[in-house]
């Protein structure tokens, strides 16, 4: 009886309240230490809130776009996104330009992040700035510089499909008037061909056949 | 001593909770072995491919050029040896991104948009779209989509006129420049500068946003401008997969055709 009573005591007293907080610091310690060295996937236990439609695929790899606790630099996105940029209207040679080039005071638009961060509250084409944004430098535009566009709201621009900040191509005026007025149907309707041209008149005699019988790596 | 049993328990707890996290989902894959009849089965379905007939063989794909060792299931890095662009293209995409930034395939698990759900588990490599063996885009271009996507667009694609004309065409090796398939759009073939083959850009993503990206490198190839833009632009006709013609009509047109009018008033 006494013996098990003294183990009693010795269980309760080894649940106080100090033994549970520094427990509980350093089982979350390394579990964190852990789950950063082991680089799975539980690593969105970092994310600091809900990650783009276009990156939440590989949200958990935080190397992706991070290095350390630097800033997430242009070099980076470009990784991925060179080929959205071939032709960016609003890239450095515009800002080269003496008469655009005070207009980078006004919003830095030459640092990709300035227009889209991460795991914020998104406004689409994974740009978390308000909307209006065009207007930093074109409020002019909807008052009175261009008779076309009096009275257009200032968050419209590329809310309503009308304008892209990086490729121009396919959607300015000169593209738009160039192809105004062609029939619902081409007249030659047909995406690039591909040809495929055979080495061999007869397919050659199969050179492996046991090892697939016997498995493999 | 107390304080050194909890922390230990601690210690211990959080291990095994993180190495648990940690080999969840991630089993290598097991090679199998496989039956005479699977081995000539997939022989004759290599023999009336053009893999056969451009003399890729077994070994070009499953033997490690350098030590000759077999490998049994082929990556995407064999697959890339000679379809480089395809790859790299596919890497940047939605459905290979993970891969690119060393993570394990994607699959339809963890996707935001409807999933079939018996495919939950499909890793997206080349070869979960393509038959390799056959090599048979036919079935790449449209059925292997829909053994994964669920959507109301993609279940729509079959009732559409774009599906007509691919069915018109039987069955080919491969679509033909004038049928509609969901690479057509998705994974669209662009021309080379060199002139050479047309390249079919992997990268599923490319053509979504911003949408007149679409119109003008898709649409484009066989719409007019007006038709494509009033098309791509309206959700619902997006949703039915374009089951009739557009309705909608964007402003930007008539604001163009005013500026038009003008210069030619000058």
């Amino acid at each position: 009886m006494a013996s098990r009573s003294s183990k009693l005591r010795g269980i309760k007293s080894l649940i106080n309240i100090k033994t549970i907080i520094g427990g509980a610091v350093v089982f979350l310690l390394v579990w964190l230490i852990a789950t950063m060295a082991m680089g799975s996937e539980q690593k969105t236990i970092f994310l600091p809130g809900v990650t783009s439609q276009g990156h939440f695929g590989f949200e958990a790899n935080c190397s992706s776009c991070h290095e350390g606790f630097k800033k997430v630099s242009n070099e980076n996105c470009s990784r991925c996104h060179e080929a959205e940029l071939t032709e960016d209207k609003h890239g450095e040679k515009k800002f080269r330009d003496i008469r655009w080039a005070e207009d980078l005071e006004k919003l830095d638009a030459l640092t990709c992040t300035t227009c889209h961060n991460e795991h914020v509250q998104m406004y689409g084409r994974g740009v978390h700035l308000q909307p209006d944004l065009c207007m930093a430098c074109h409020q002019g535009i909807i008052e009175g510089e261009m008779t076309s566009h009096d009275g257009f709201t200032a968050d419209g621009c590329w809310t309503a499909g009308c304008h892209n900040y990086h490729d121009h191509r396919s959607i300015s005026t000169g593209f738009l008037y160039d192809n105004l007025d062609q029939p619902p149907m081409l007249p030659v309707q047909a995406v690039p061909e591909i040809v495929v041209e055979a080495q061999l008149e007869t397919p050659p005699s199969p050179d492996l056949k046991s090892e697939f019988l016997g498995g493999g790596t | 001593m107390k304080k050194v049993l909890a922390i230990a328990l601690s210690l211990t707890l959080s291990l095994t909770l993180s190495m648990g996290f940690c080999f969840l989902g991630n089993a290598p894959a097991q090679a199998q072995s496989m039956t005479e009849a699977e081995v000539s089965d997939i022989t004759a379905q290599w023999k009336g491919s053009a893999h056969a007939l451009a003399d890729v063989n077994c070994s070009s794909c499953h033997q490690d050029s350098e030590t000759k060792a077999f490998v049994g299931k082929p990556d995407n890095e064999s697959c890339q040896s000679c379809h480089e662009a395809e790859t790299d293209t596919f890497l940047l995409g939605k459905h290979g991104i993970r891969r690119l930034e060393g993570q394990s395939p994607l699959t339809p698990a963890k996707a935001r948009l409807p999933m079939k759900a018996e495919a939950h588990g499909q890793q997206m490599n080349c070869n979960a779209c393509h038959n390799v063996h056959s090599v048979d885009t036919y079935q790449a271009s449209v059925d292997s989509c829909l053994t994964c996507h669920n959507d109301e667009h993609s279940l729509n694609y079959k009732n559409s006129k774009h599906s007509q004309l691919f069915l018109a065409e039987g069955n080919l090796a491969r679509p033909s420049n004038a049928s509609v398939t969901c690479a057509t759009c998705h994974l669209p073939r662009e021309a080379s500068e060199s002139g050479s083959n047309a390249l079919v850009n992997h990268n599923n993503t490319y053509t979504l946003k911003p949408r007149d990206r679409m119109a003008s490198d898709v649409c484009m190839n066989c719409h007019g401008m007006e038709y494509a833009f009033n098309s791509i632009f309206d959700n619902e006709l997006v949703k039915s997969n374009f089951a009739q013609p557009p309705e909608m009509h964007l402003k930007s047109f008539d604001m163009v055709r005013v500026l038009q009018q003008k210069r030619e008033g000058n």
